[in-house]
């Protein structure tokens, strides 16, 4: 007994089947491997971004640092300078009260003026490196001596005043004053050195951040290229196995269709041949045998019973031959195509089948010729036997209805029940099948119209050659 | 007496060899040729100008309906007897129409060719009752189905008698002889018959009558 396993199909090396495997596999690797790409450019690129964003910022806002620094610490130098010039003056002008013609200022004023001075030194900027720290201790220093010796001098009588102002003047107040400026202007130098200093660092790092960018944004763009590169190839691997599998789609497909068009001419002619030895040979022995046996009841006496009754048993038997071997070759080619034409045919088919069912056939013509072609004729008897058939055995109609129109390029047939009906985009039978591969080899159309509890109408459209015109 | 000539055609040698035993028995007929195919069928008939054609239907070159149509057409005075395997109407309409007379069943020839040949070469016609049997049924059965009356129910008793006339071929004024009336009156008879039974020419009139049995 002959198994029809798996392990009785023959070991070829490769089969389609294998090698669309295989390709599907590759080409899923390969998707794999570009959308892991993709992602890496992806974050590389925001790292880049944000990195150089994050960086920016940093940049901006410690150069920002080191202006306002600046800033503050040439602010309160200048505030230190300006308040030890106004005490000077203030100063001066006490002690040379007398030699001046002008009003004098108050003791406490010029009291206040150094308290400004103080306050002043008090406000630089607290985050002082060492070396400003020392020579701000050292202007502190300064003050604190000036204070004292003020002190000393807003006690003095005029007397005193006008006698050693200009002294006072000339050895304390004017080199203390120097002392003080050249101090002013070492912080000043000091803090610009630093400055410059901070600047370079702020430059430096921006620096490092522009070749840093350079190099992502070169990396980013060499990883683009090689990738659309990768994804150029794929698409045109992709096109070209589209390609392919369209080019072997239409060739199986052209393939199948002279296949089964050779199947349909194979069937028919078989069916001319089967029939014709059916009706020819053994129909007309069989025709020939009930006449010799209509000749051998004559010769037996009436009176013979026996054999009169065996005779008609074998007149009987013949009898019943012809008609299925009669029925057999009507079903399989019908003269009436032949010996009527294409009209009659059908009405004979119509009768036919309303004999064997339930359903009542009408025929209609319209100026159809008879010198249709044999492919023709057959195609459209083919196509109302099958349609009535269906309507008759699976659709259990009682009423169909034959149109059968011929005008100057085309023969119009069209089959109506009034029977069940199907879906015609789903139920499509070998038979519907077998239809509309004949109508299609004479390059017409056919359309079948039903819905389930609708009938159906089945409707082809044959295109008339030079042969078929009347 | 003078024998009834016959010809005879099929294409097949063991039908024509028994049709011949079966009429060589019968001492009026007899048969002055054999045809293999309609063509040869139609230069026989003219040449031999028998008095009765035996013709199968399916014949080789030149079937034997359009044969038939050709003998009528040149010797009227043919009568032919069409052998046919079909009971349908469409094949004794398309026979009547060629002008055969009668139309016989292969299976029932045996039994009623001779019958047959002595009645078209009378001038009447023919047909198998098997034949009549299923033109009838599928009469009957297609009345049954479209409910409709039967027509020919709406025929007087005179109009009856005058289809069965024609269609057993008498001409218009045989049947006024034979019913004592006019010309005239027989003709207006026979278009009121072929409007109510809504029938086109003789050869439809024949099957209708030989469907209801009226004539066989």
């Amino acid at each position: 007994m002959p198994t029809f396993s798996k392990n009785t199909e023959p070991a070829l090396p490769r089969t389609p089947r294998e090698d669309d495997l295989e390709s599907r596999r590759d080409s899923k690797r390969l998707r794999r491997l570009l959308l892991i790409a993709f992602g890496w450019l992806l974050a590389l690129l925001i790292g880049a971004g944000v990195d150089a964003l994050i960086s920016v910022r940093r940049l901006d806002r410690a150069s920002q640092e080191v202006s306002r620094r600046f800033t503050a610490r040439n602010r309160a130098l200048s505030t230190i300078v300006v308040s030890v010039r106004i005490y000077d003056d203030q100063l001066e002008r006490f002690l040379l009260q007398d030699q001046l013609q002008e009003s004098a200022p108050d003791p406490a004023d010029v009291t206040n003026k150094i308290a400004a001075v103080r306050a002043a030194l008090l406000d630089f900027p607290p985050d002082r490196d060492s070396d400003e720290q020392l020579l701000l201790a050292a202007m502190q220093q300064q003050l604190q001596e000036e204070e004292t010796s003020c002190a000393i001098v807003l006690a003095w009588r005029s007397d005193l005043r006008q006698q050693r102002a200009h002294q006072f003047i000339g050895q304390q107040l004017i080199p203390w004053r120097s002392r003080i400026f050249e101090l002013s202007a070492q912080i000043s130098s000091l803090d610009e050195r630093k400055l410059a200093l901070e600047n370079l660092a702020v430059a430096t790092r921006f620096q490092l951040l522009e070749s840093r960018l350079v190099w992502l944004v070169s990396l980013a763009l060499i990883a683009g290229v090689l990738m659309s590169l990768i994804c150029g190839w794929y698409i045109l691997r992709l096109e070209r196995q589209a390609r392919l599998r369209y080019q072997a789609l239409a060739r199986s497909r052209l393939d199948l269709e002279s296949l089964s068009a050779r199947l349909v001419e194979a069937q028919e002619e078989e069916r001319r041949s089967i029939s014709r030895e059916l009706h020819d040979e053994v129909g007309q022995s069989l025709g020939a045998l009930l006449v010799e046996v209509g000749h051998l009841s004559k010769l037996v006496p009436p009176d013979d019973r026996v054999t009169q009754a065996q005779i008609a048993q074998i007149k009987s038997v013949a009898e019943s031959a012809v008609k299925s071997i009669r029925d057999i070759a009507l079903l399989l080619r019908p003269p009436m195509l032949d010996d009527l034409g294409l009209v009659p045919a059908l009405e004979w088919q119509a009768r036919e089948i309303s004999r064997r069912s339930d359903m009542e056939v009408e025929v209609h013509s319209e100026n159809v010729s008879e010198a249709l072609g044999d492919e023709t004729k057959v195609t459209i008897y083919r196509l109302v036997q099958e349609a009535l058939n269906n309507a008759a055995t699976h659709a259990f109609a009682k009423n169909a209805k034959v149109t059968i129109a011929q005008n100057s390029d085309k023969i119009t047939v069209e089959i109506t029940d009034d029977g069940h009906g199907f879906d015609p985009g789903r139920q499509r039978g070998m038979g519907i099948l077998g239809m509309e591969e004949r109508v299609r080899r004479l390059g017409g159309t056919l359309t079948i119209e039903s819905a389930p509890g609708k009938g159906a109408t089945m409707k082809a459209e044959l295109p008339l050659h030079k042969a078929d015109s009347p | 007496m003078r024998k009834i000539r016959i010809l005879l055609a099929d294409d097949h040698k063991l039908i024509r060899g028994g049709l011949r035993l079966l009429i060589e028995q019968q001492t009026d007929l007899t048969v002055v040729g054999e045809a293999n195919d309609g063509r040869e069928t139609v230069s026989l008939a003219k040449s031999f100008k028998p008095d009765v054609v035996v013709m199968d239907v399916g014949m080789p070159n030149l079937n034997g309906i359009e044969a038939a149509l050709q003998i009528t057409q040149a010797n009227p005075e043919i009568s032919i007897v069409m052998l046919s395997m079909h009971s349908d109407e469409s094949y004794v309409l398309r026979a009547l129409k060629a002008g055969a007379k009668g139309y016989l069943l292969k299976d029932s020839a045996e039994s009623d060719l001779i019958k047959a040949v002595h009645a078209v070469a009378d001038g009447k016609s023919f047909f198998s009752p098997a034949v009549s049997k299923v033109l009838l049924d599928d009469y009957v059965r297609k009345l049954k189905r479209s409910g409709a009356e039967d027509a020919y129910d709406l025929l007087t008793p005179r109009e009856r008698e005058i289809l069965q006339l024609v269609a057993e071929g008498k001409s218009n004024k045989d049947v006024a002889n034979l019913l004592n009336l006019s010309v005239y009156t027989v003709e207006t008879h026979r278009s009121n018959i072929m409007e109510k039974l809504n029938l086109r020419g003789i050869p439809e009139l024949i099957l209708f009558a030989v469907r209801r049995g009226i004539i066989s």
